[in-house]
């Protein structure tokens, strides 16, 4: 029996069926082991789901800290370092907070909410590949693990210093993000072909619920970019083990080399779910089915195409930018006609729901679920936005050359705005929707996840910190970037810095205020997270829904 | 009750899933997407150092292109030996299934000591040049990727041994053959924008 096959225990106890044999053997029979050992064994795709959701969970709310203290490095820009002792460290959180948001704590999140919801979606049994969706989980918080403590143990994707030694953490730090991307590649492959293969007869891929299409989708575009990541963590490991690096593994080339899954437009990929849990959120609050769904397939097939990212790495950009042939990646046509034509998909998408709010006649539900996905909605075309905005400088700087006196002002308020805080606004609204997206996942199937619903009230006071953090995390660093606060709060130097040497910000005293409100906005998340982390252990303390009723769930 | 199962129809046989082909496909396209990714980091990088008129492969270096066209011509042929595995199982013709497999290893195995050859041949230290780093960094992977289809390979053959392949149930063969074909371009690949454009 191998890795890609199901054990027979799993897919008869999944189909209901009793697996004790009829009549009683002398032959030793095997026992499914109990507590932590069946756990570990587990082949279940719903005890593999709720771990992933789990451990998710407490990741993003290790990342939300994390940005927390970056947050209160920045609330006194022109200070100098409070919280960090050198600008070395603010560099490694600042690449944790993006790794661990993303890769420790939205795709797995996703990827856990699929596990465990897909095969009801499907009527299927489990699973394509049970065990290896359990090695994927288990390869996945090993590396989730390692890569938080080798960064803590002064490892990082490199260092600010280039002349500094490359210290065993640094390697350890690469190595382990390769495992966290091996284990979410192998969790995608599991959602893929169970998507493809697991579907019963008679249904077609256009006849699937939207989460399952949204799945199918961000799987698809995650096997064009995690594979990407990890030859940029090959190239930089092996690098970092020669004698003299050559400029993938030295200074912060490491994180240079993969901080194109940060940024737009590969951070909209890891948000595809999202379009699939409002779709459904929004039709269930209307008490409806989707309407017209082949052109919303069409639309979030499209968002998927769109936000494969790993074409725009800004490690290949030109030495000298401002070379007459210089090549970066952010001025490139390319770059620019992706930025609008995501925002256009968006829209898109908009109309569909809203077509959908008005075929159904009737008012919505208000649970917290649609509270949620209304929100993330809204946090992903504020992204959208961002990234339009961001664009807009070479996009109209045709319109500049034709005559200089239109609209001045707006012309240079976008000015200079790559590279500033606007970028990582851009990020932070579309990973905090996406959060936000699964959060409402979670209240949605929760009675198929956990067993029981989620607690109703105690999810609306989770609404208002969530969605109110995010808002203010995404919106302030958005509103900071035009006042030129760099999307980097460090730069590489002999010796490098941080917080205190950036005097080109315009108005440093708005935008520390600014950075105020935005760290307000990452301990609101921070707060709305814990009440969802209290109310799904209220949940699963209290007495299970019996199995037709976990199935309407799904 | 014995009369009732003698006159009732057999229940139509549910269309099988191909479930291991898919996410044999699934793994391919990645592997795939990784050496699309290296090579594009390479000719980057070769571009870069040939437009300001330097050497892309130190002069040092004895890179020949007749070990890597020895190895590329014996993927070609493995690809020939892979095909007729398939072609065998389909037919129930175990023994010449399980012959073109051991073959298609044979092959396999060739590649990997005509590349150790060529590494104890050319010279190139690792941490010389971004073009050593490069290359042995691809060329690695590739040999990476080899064995992970050799160990493919040989547990298709043993499962064939055992019986569990036939005209009815050719994935296993199929999902290793896909693979398979995946080492064989990949090579080429390799071979041309590595060896043959140096």
């Amino acid at each position: 029996m191998t890795l890609t096959e199901t054990r027979p225990e799993t897919e008869a106890v999944a189909a209901g069926d009793d697996v004790r044999p009829a009549t009683q053997s002398s032959a030793p029979q095997w026992t499914p082991p109990t507590g932590l050992a069946g756990i570990l064994s587990t082949g279940d795709h719903q005890v593999i789901g709720r771990l992933y959701i789990v451990f998710s969970l407490l990741l993003s709310g290790l990342a939300l800290t994390l940005g927390m203290l970056i947050g209160i490095e920045q609330a006194d820009i022109d200070g100098g370092f409070g919280v960090f002792g050198q600008a070395n460290e603010l560099f490694q959180v600042f690449g944790l907070y993006r790794t661990t948001l993303i890769l420790c704590g939205l795709v797995p999140l996703f990827l856990g909410l699929a596990t465990a919801i897909v095969p009801r979606q499907l009527s299927a049994s489990s699973v394509a590949f049970p065990r290896a969706a359990a090695a994927a989980f288990w390869t996945w918080l090993v590396g989730a693990i390692a890569h938080i403590a080798a960064t803590f143990s002064y490892g990082g994707l490199g260092s600010l210093e280039a002349e500094a030694a490359r210290g065993q953490s640094v390697e350890l730090t690469v190595l382990s993000l390769g495992m966290i991307g091996v284990g979410l590649l192998v969790g995608a492959g599991v959602i893929f072909t169970t998507l493809v293969t697991q579907r019963p007869a008679g249904m077609d891929l256009l006849q699937m619920p939207s989460f399952s299409w949204s799945m199918l989708v961000a799987t698809g575009v995650w096997l064009f970019s995690l594979p990407v990541l990890l030859a940029n963590l090959v190239v930089s490991w092996v690098d970092m083990r020669g004698g003299d690096s050559l400029g993938f593994g030295g200074g912060d080339a490491p994180f240079e080399m993969v901080a194109w899954a940060f940024d737009a437009p590969q951070v909209y990929a890891w948000t595809i779910p999202l379009l699939g849990i409002t779709a459904e959120v929004f039709t269930a609050a209307h008490r409806s089915s989707p309407k017209l769904f082949e052109p919303m397939a069409f639309i979030v097939g499209a968002f998927g195409l769109l936000s494969f990212g790993a074409w725009a790495q800004s490690f290949f950009d030109s030495a000298d930018p401002l070379a007459q042939d210089a090549h970066v990646v952010t001025n490139e046509v390319v770059f620019t006609a992706f930025a609008l034509a995501i925002a256009l998909v968006v829209l898109a998408y908009g109309g569909w729901l809203a077509f959908n709010a008005y075929s159904a006649g009737e008012r919505p539900q208000i649970t917290p679920q649609f509270a949620l996905v209304t929100l993330s909605g809204a946090l992903l075309t504020a992204a959208v936005v961002a990234g339009v905005l961001r664009v807009a400088e070479p996009a109209l700087g045709v319109l500049r050359e034709a005559d200089s006196d239109i609209w001045r002002g707006f012309f240079d308020a976008m000015d200079d705005l790559e590279g500033s805080s606007l970028v990582t606004g851009l990020m932070n609204f579309a990973l905090l929707g996406a959060l936000l997206a699964a959060v409402a996942g979670l209240f949605h199937w929760a009675p198929a996840l956990l067993g029981r619903p989620l607690n109703a009230p105690l999810g609306f006071l989770a609404v208002l910190p969530l969605a109110g953090g995010a808002i203010l995390v995404g919106a302030t660093d958005a509103l900071g970037g035009f006042f030129e606060q760099p999307a980097r709060p460090y730069a590489a130097g002999n010796p490098p810095y941080g917080p205190g040497h950036f005097d080109e910000i315009d108005a440093l005293g708005f935008v520390e205020a600014l950075n105020v409100i935005g760290l307000i906005g990452y301990i609101a998340v921070l707060g709305g997270l814990a009440l969802v982390a209290l109310n799904v252990a209220r949940s699963l303390g209290g007495a299970p829904m019996d199995e037709a009723e976990q199935g309407e769930g799904a | 009750m014995a009369d009732i199962a003698v006159g009732t129809p057999l229940a139509a046989p549910l269309p099988r899933q191909r479930t291991l082909l898919v996410g044999t496909v699934f793994g391919t396209a990645a592997s795939l997407m990784y050496f699309a990714a290296l090579l594009a980091v390479y000719l980057r990088e070769r571009s870069d150092a040939l437009s300001d008129g330097g050497d892309w492969i130190p002069s040092s270096a004895n890179v020949q292109l007749a070990p890597p066209t020895v190895a590329a011509w014996t993927m070609l042929m493995s690809v020939v030996t892979m095909q007729w595995a398939v072609y065998s199982i389909a037919r129930d013709d175990r023994t010449h299934a399980i012959m073109a497999t051991a073959l298609t290893t044979l092959f396999g195995m060739s590649v990997v000591v005509t590349t150790s050859f060529q590494y104890t041949d050319m010279g190139l230290v690792a941490d010389e040049s971004i073009a050593a780093t490069l290359i042995y960094v691809i060329s690695g992977s590739h040999l990476a990727m080899i064995g992970i289809g050799l160990v493919f390979l040989l547990l298709m053959a043993f499962r064939a041994l055992a019986g569990q392949y036939s005209s009815r149930q050719t994935d296993g063969f199929v999902a290793a053959s896909i693979y398979w074909y995946a080492v064989v371009f990949v090579y080429v690949v390799i071979w041309t924008a590595i060896f043959v454009l140096k």
